[in-house]
């Protein structure tokens, strides 16, 4: 028997025979002109006279964003990749016209040097298992080409054949758990909801995505509108909600786009509206567009946020379940867990549990950036090993340079070190590894990135986003971030890593959401893995990745210095001043750190912050 | 019901699910330290410091928010959660300036005492400084938010308790705050500076202004506000015999809230212009005199004049603002020792067309409030008010059951009020035709049959009258009169009779017109017709200026009542009274207090005594009451002023004020508060109800007398309706009301409809006076205006008269916001200042009244006779004339 990824993979062969062209509209390929690479094909399109018979479409994001800006051509589904506007020529005239593959364009392997033509032949969409994002990349937003991948067909089926409870039933047999970071099962949650008495209750879908380096939801949206309005039609039928709203951000206005027009297209087929494919359910279904607040992503503030208020996260309980949207029981699920839902009623839940392991079933899309040869959305069932993800799928680290460890999670998460490469990826494992699966961001870090600098990222970024409500992460943050950028300065002393424990637990244990709950995680982990990092920014003064710009600045030695001028010579920015006889000093004011002077020095008297300055001083 | 049970500090405990874990250990005596957490606000879990630790599962849990749940095991003072709480106060002190030692805040800050008592005294922290402008233009209060440590609690009393919304939380993490839309100052904003932030702020980042005294108070005593109608507890901090400081008391049946007045308008106490000895006058000016001779001239004069012209040359006008007691001794005092009933207070200008229309309608005349609070209603129909200037704590009542509650909101008015914004139904009504509008409602419920059948059948009289009278009523006439669409009236009336408890609040805007009777009376048609009258969340409820309009009229300090309201010619009543007090008393109804100005100029009136009011300011016709009042044989002013009318006066007796002396109030709703002394007596200054002992033991009459309590005694004896526990604050039993109709009150009959007619305005608007001009209550004043124009920082925040008016008609006249004009009416003029307003529709103008150095009441002319009011108007016809002198007025 297949698994369920070769069935839909069946599936997916395209029906059409006539050519098509979907260009990949992920944000790495829009910033790389993807437009560009549209109209350029469109004009060549026109000379050929083909105007109109070959479709040119904008979807969501294919996949491998090294790739960009490319495209799938059908229906040979043949990619091309890295393209400039002046290869449309070459696409239409020798692909279009002619017949002949454009072998230049294709990707090719950097180990095997292989020609690799369609997506399936390449390592990173091989070994994926493309479940959520079965139609990113295949289909356009458009209902049509939805309808003819089994679009609505789950939501026929449950509502003509199931009822709510056997939706929930269903639900909960597959062990569906949120994918938004909680890790919630979400059959229960339906089932809370639905027990909940209520005259009114309502469902929302939380597309808020603000963890920085994830854009799973955002590409879904973009690419695949349709799935996400199917899963929550079923949740509403399944809970008992008439009213439902899609809560995204306002920086997605691709996403909004997107929705919008699916939410009218479905309304224009009766998915949604009155008298459901005249099953006498009802459901409306809105958009509610955010204001740019990380926290409202947390499920109180977000409601907050959607009342027209201030998006300030509330103490739980009350859980939305009980006390929600205008207090009345309230479904909240995450986009990604969504689409999974006409998966799992069209298939059946023993076909989705055969996914992943115990407790932690289905697949998970990880959002792969940072050292890593192939960075994009990656799908992969739960429990896969770290390893294959950064080496089977995103092509190991460039430059031969070595894996040093791995951020999952985004700003609540925690890093992984090399032990934890072949750890499963799923819920429970990570957690224990003190590192959580978040929304799924995954940022592959090598020798080069220092990991204190890292630390002070996201609790920049978490002190930034704090609401400011409660007391440990109002003024905690502030202080923690403060204490982190003095080390990174050359400035700590030892006792501060033991203030920014306590500081860390006091906000693990005493904030009032998770945000705050979750925000020291980055710090605590690379602490408890690379606590020498630390202590060699501390005691040492210096910054062994190289990265904290305090630590690293050139500094000349004195007792080597031989007052040649040379330095001075190749400094662009006049930095470096000294006379006959005296040794040379650096203006580290107008220094703009190129290190020409260090490449340049005969004597090797020019070095980059291994030695505190203070101390060379003394 | 269900209860749940688990371990706090090893002692069982159990409680019901609903409650936090807080409220349980505080209920079982555990003491958890809180800083954002407070009674009267919702929870929000914001500072952390309740933090309590769940051995069951280790889990931190803030204890004000967390609900109880079974099998939890509790501790709310292990280490860990000590260390978390420290570390927390650590941070709060990191982040909050050194400056205790120069903070007014000084003890009363509770990050202080918390720290004190968590035994921190330097944070070990470096410090995260916070910067803020201090914010201190407005002569109320202080913000310096370098201090706050955003506990939240001035953004949810903002927003939960007075429903004002200026106050919100500005930028986020750090930088968070809590301030005005766009951080403007707050006298741009929203605020009305009603303190109520003020007095929640745990720290030294809201401050009062404070004119006396910093440091730490002596003494703290509960009191009643002096200023209007609501009576609204307050406490008041004294030192070295200085009231220092007033705040909401702290009360269990609500959350304490002031409006500025009671806020920060107590200070004219300690005014330097308070009277300190009494003062005759000789040869046209005044002498300080003693007490002695004060008396013994006054005692003089009343006797001469009593007689030689008889005891009706003589009259007293009491004050809303005196106390129970006071009031009780006055009347008790011209009735029994002058001998007359030519008896009055200050609220029956307003109040009277209300009274009269309660004792035709219900039988009983004095009593016209059937709640205690709008919190259980379903409907709140508002009319003729603008409770957030005239009853600021109505105004936040109505404003939660609103919004918090779930109740609907009518308003009838002309004026868009600051209601406006939450009410479901708004109706427009043209000036002076709100009977038509009323009668409209009714003919509309009657037609529309949701009338209450069995309450109209089984507790009501005259309703045939009604109907017959309403037979003809068209509402198409009514919507062309009233210029209120048929479908708002429908609407209108089909929310009013189907909403289940609807209560009625009106105000002077329906009191004071020529049919102000009929207009009330109409009102209690509406109330009777849908059952909504004597039910508890139902009834009506109007708008009282003074502190003790209600307790005055209660104590028969009227013209043709008795204490308790026994009709002056109502024998066995009096007969009662005669016994009692050993008196002959008169038999005949006396003169009212326009009728006494009238009959003074005519010179029937020889000798009046006037306590605590200010006629000559607050009269219509001032000029003619000036005139009046100066033409009299004898003249005696007991007040705290040398007010315009005090000085016209042969007399003054100084005065105490409230906060010198005990006593009670009557407040709006009925309920019977006590005010404390919280000082001596200023100067020679003395409580006014000594000075009543005085001069009638003076006269050779002594009134039976020691003390406050012996007065009350006999108060209570013939009085029922004041015949309860004195610290009962509020009646609590449901069916409450119910009792007191039929027990105490003297009711002889149902509840009758009374058929009522709108008539048109007698004179058509004449064209040379085109504007309708509205004296409006101003939330920085009261009454005459003569104590809040002595409160320093009342008086400095808005020092000019605005004539408010529509913009289409400035514009029409070419008039610029702030061009100066002259108001002229047919019998008086004066300067004022153009304003644009938004709440006014065309052809209203208004000026603020309660300025005793702004004079309104010169414009309006004595009211014309009608067959029941004795109210004056609230609104006259003017012009207005662009004014040619460019001279700045002062």
């Amino acid at each position: 028997m297949s698994t369920l990824v070769e069935e839909l993979a069946c599936e997916r062969v395209r029906p059409e025979t006539d050519h098509r062209i979907l260009v990949c509209g992920g944000i790495p390929c829009r910033s790389l002109g993807c437009r560009l690479v549209k109209e350029a094909l469109e004009e060549e399109l026109q000379k050929e006279g083909l105007t109109g018979r070959v479709p040119v479409e904008i979807i969501g994001c294919i996949g491998d964003c090294s790739l960009g800006p490319s495209l799938i051509v059908y229906p040979e589904g043949l990619v091309y990749q890295k393209l400039a506007p002046e290869d449309a020529r070459a696409i239409v005239r020798e692909h279009l016209v002619a017949g002949r593959i454009v072998e230049a364009l294709l990707h090719r392997d950097p180990r095997s040097d292989e020609i690799l033509r369609q997506r399936e032949e390449m390592p990173f969409y091989r070994e994926q298992a493309r479940l959520v994002l079965r139609n990113c990349g295949v289909i356009s937003a458009h209902i049509d080409d939805y309808l003819k991948y089994r679009g609505y067909a789950a939501l026929a089926l449950a509502l003509a054949e199931m009822n709510p409870e056997q939706v929930i039933e269903e639900v909960k047999k597959s062990g569906l758990r949120g994918r938004g970071g909680g890790g919630f099962p979400t059959g229960r949650k339906w089932e809370l909801v639905r027990t909940a008495h209520s005259d009114e209750k309502f469902v929302i879908c939380n597309a808020d995505e603000g963890d920085p380096g994830a854009f799973m939801d955002r590409n879904i949206l973009e690419g695949d509108p349709h799935s996400v309005i199917e899963g929550i039609i079923i949740a509403a039928y399944a809970v008992g909600a008439a009213r439902g709203y899609i809560y995204v951000r306002a920086e997605y206005p691709m996403a909004v786009h997107r929705c919008r027009e699916a939410i009218a297209q479905a309304r224009q087929k009766n998915f949604l509206g009155d008298n459901i494919l005249e099953t006498g359910f009802s459901f409306d279904l809105e958009i509610r567009t955010g204001a740019g607040a990380f926290v409202c992503g947390e499920e109180t503030a977000l409601i907050s946020s959607l009342q027209g208020t201030r998006g300030d996260p509330k103490p739980k309980p009350p859980f939305p379940a009980q006390k929600g949207l205008w207090g009345k029981p309230t479904l909240i699920n995450n986009v990604e867990t969504v689409v999974n839902i006409p998966l799992i009623i069209l298939h059946g839940s023993k076909r989705f549990a055969e996914l992943g392991p115990e407790g932690n079933r289905g697949t998970k899309v990880f959002a792969l950036a940072g050292k890593v040869n192939h960075t994009g959305l990656v799908e992969v069932p739960l429990g896969t090993t770290l390893r294959k993800i950064i080496f089977d799928i995103g092509g190991g680290i460039p430059n031969n340079k070595k894996f040093k460890a791995a951020q999952t999670g985004g700003p609540s998460g925690g890093c992984l070190g090399v032990e934890s490469l072949d750890l499963p990826m799923d819920y429970d494992s990570l957690r224990e590894a003190g590192s959580i699966i978040g929304s799924g961001g995954l940022i592959v870090m090598d020798e080069e990135s220092c990991m204190v600098d890292l630390a002070r990222f996201y609790l920049d970024f978490n002190q930034d986003e704090s609401c400011g409500k409660c007391t440990p992460c109002r003024i905690g943050s502030k202080r923690m971030l403060e204490l982190l950028q003095k080390i990174t300065e050359g400035r700590g002393e030892e006792q501060d890593l033991e203030i920014l424990e306590q500081l860390a637990l006091l906000m693990k244990n005493g904030s009032l959401c998770a945000l705050g709950r979750t925000a020291p995680n980055p710090l605590l982990s690379t602490l408890r893995l690379f606590r020498d990092e630390y202590l060699a920014h501390i005691k040492e003064r210096r910054c062994p990745a190289g990265v904290c710009r305090s630590l690293v600045r050139p500094w000349i030695n004195p007792e080597l210095c031989k007052a040649c001028g040379l330095c001075a010579r190749v400094c662009p920015a006049e930095a470096i001043n000294g006379e006959k006889g005296v040794p040379y000093e650096i203006d580290l004011e107008k220094c703009c750190d190129c290190l020409r002077c260090l490449k340049e020095c005969p004597f090797n008297a020019i070095s980059q912050g291994g030695i505190s300055r203070a101390e060379a001083v003394d | 019901m269900q209860t749940v049970t688990l371990t706090i500090n090893q002692q069982e405990v159990s409680g019901h699910p609903e409650m936090t874990i807080l409220e349980l250990a505080r209920e079982s005596g555990i003491i958890i330290p809180t800083l954002c957490h407070h009674a009267s606000l919702n929870p929000i879990g914001a500072c952390r410091i309740c933090l309590v630790e769940n051995e069951v599962n280790g889990a931190l849990l803030a204890s004000c928010v967390t609900p109880i749940a079974s099998g939890m095991i509790i501790n709310t003072e292990s280490s860990r959660v000590l260390e978390h709480r420290k570390m927390i106060l650590k941070l709060m002190l990191a982040s909050h300036p050194d400056s205790c030692l120069v903070c007014d805040k000084g003890n009363r800050c509770q990050l202080r005492q918390m720290a004190a008592e968590l035994g921190i005294g330097s944070s070990e922290l470096d410090r995260i400084p916070q910067t803020a402008v201090t914010e201190e233009v407005n002569p109320f209060l202080i913000r310096d938010m370098s201090k706050c440590i955003l506990c939240a609690r001035c953004i949810r009393a903002c927003q939960e308790l007075v429903i004002e919304g200026a106050l919100d939380y500005y930028g986020r993490g750090f930088k968070a705050k809590p301030a005005t839309l766009f951080k403007s100052p707050l006298e741009n904003s929203e605020c009305t500076f009603c303190g109520t932030c003020v007095a929640l702020c745990p720290t030294g980042a809201l401050m009062e202004k404070e004119e006396f005294y910093r440091g730490t108070i002596g003494t703290v005593v509960e009191s009643t506000c002096p200023y209007c109608g609501c009576g609204c507890s307050i406490s008041l901090e004294v030192k070295e015999n200085r009231v220092a400081r007033v705040k909401p008391a702290a009360e269990d049946t609500g959350p304490g809230t002031l409006c500025v007045k009671g806020s920060y308008g107590c200070d004219f106490i300690h005014s330097p212009d308070r009277l300190t000895r009494p003062l005759v006058k000789e040869n046209g000016s005044f002498k300080e005199v003693s007490w002695d001779e004060a008396l013994a001239v006054t005692a003089d004069a009343f006797s001469r004049i009593k007689d030689k012209h008889g005891s009706d040359s003589l009259a007293v006008f009491g004050s809303a603002n005196c106390t129970n007691e006071e009031n009780y001794l006055l009347q008790r005092f011209a009735r029994g020792v002058l001998g007359t009933n030519n008896i009055d207070n200050g609220s029956s200008l307003y109040y009277a067309a209300a009274r009269q229309a309660f004792y035709d309608s219900v039988g009983f005349p004095g009593i016209t409030y059937t709640l205690n609070d709008l919190t259980g209603t379903d409907l709140i129909l508002v009319v003729g008010a603008e409770p957030a200037a005239s009853a600021p704590l109505i105004n936040y009542e109505i404003k939660r059951a609103v919004k918090l509650h779930g109740a609907k909101l009518i308003l009838i008015d002309p004026r868009k009020t600051k209601l406006t914004l939450f009410a479901d139904c708004w109706l427009r009504p043209e000036v002076d035709t709100d009977l038509m509008l009323l009668n409209s409602l009714a003919k509309v419920i009657i037609d529309e049959n949701l009338v209450d059948r069995e309450f109209i059948a089984r507790k009501t009289e005259n309703y045939q009258e009604l109907l017959d009278s309403l037979a003809t009523f068209s509402l198409e006439t009514a919507a062309e009169v009233t210029g209120v669409s048929l479908e708002q009236i429908r609407l209108a009336a089909g929310l009013y009779a189907t909403a289940g408890k609807a209560a009625i609040i009106f105000g002077t805007g329906i009191m004071q017109q020529l049919q102000g009777t009929e207009n009330v009376k109409a009102l209690l048609n509406l109330a009777l017709l849908t059952g909504n009258i004597w039910r508890k969340g139902g009834g009506l409820r109007a708008l009282l200026r003074e502190c003790n309009a209600q307790g005055a009229c209660d104590m028969g300090m009227l013209p043709d009542f008795l204490p308790g309201y026994y009709p002056v010619e109502d024998l066995p009543a009096r007969k009662k009274f005669e016994t009692h007090w050993q008196a002959n008393l008169p038999s005949k109804p006396g003169l009212n207090a326009l009728e006494m100005m009238q009959m003074a100029g005519e010179g029937k009136i020889k000798g009046l005594l006037i306590t605590g009011e200010n006629p000559v300011a607050g009269f219509p016709g001032s000029a003619l009451v000036e005139e009046a009042l100066a033409s009299l044989d004898f003249l005696v002013v007991q007040d705290l002023f040398l007010t315009e009318t005090a000085r016209l006066a042969q007399v003054v007796l100084p005065a105490a004020s409230f906060a010198e002396k005990e006593g009670t109030f009557t407040n709006l709703e009925g309920r019977v508060q006590k005010i404390r002394k919280a000082i001596e007596p200023l100067a020679e200054s003395r409580p006014d109800w000594k000075i009543i002992l005085q001069l009638a033991a003076a006269m050779n009459q002594p009134l039976p007398f020691n003390s406050l309590e012996q007065v009350q005694k006999e108060l209570e004896e013939l009085v029922p309706l004041y015949k309860y526990d004195w610290e009962e604050k509020s009646p609590k039993e449901e069916d409450y009301w119910e009792t007191m109709a039929e027990h105490r009150l003297p009711l002889k009959r149902f509840p009758r409809f009374s058929p009522v007619e709108y008539l048109p305005p007698l004179k058509a608007p004449d064209t040379q006076y085109p504007f309708i001009l509205l004296a409006e209550s101003a939330l920085f004043h009261s009454g005459s205006g003569s104590r809040s124009s002595k409160s320093g920082r009342l008086s400095r925040f808005s020092a000019s008269y605005f004539l408010q008016m529509n913009k289409i008609d400035a514009d029409m006249m070419k008039l610029q916001p702030g061009d100066r004009v002259k108001i002229v009416s047919p019998v008086g003029e004066l300067p004022a200042v153009v304003e644009h307003s938004e709440s006014l529709p065309r052809g209203l103008v208004s000026l603020p009244r309660s300025r005793s150095d702004y004079p309104v009441a010169l414009l309006f002319s004595s009211p014309p006779e009608t067959s029941a009011s004795s109210s004056a108007l609230q609104r006259c016809y003017v012009r207005i004339e662009r004014s040619c002198s460019d001279e700045p007025e002062k």
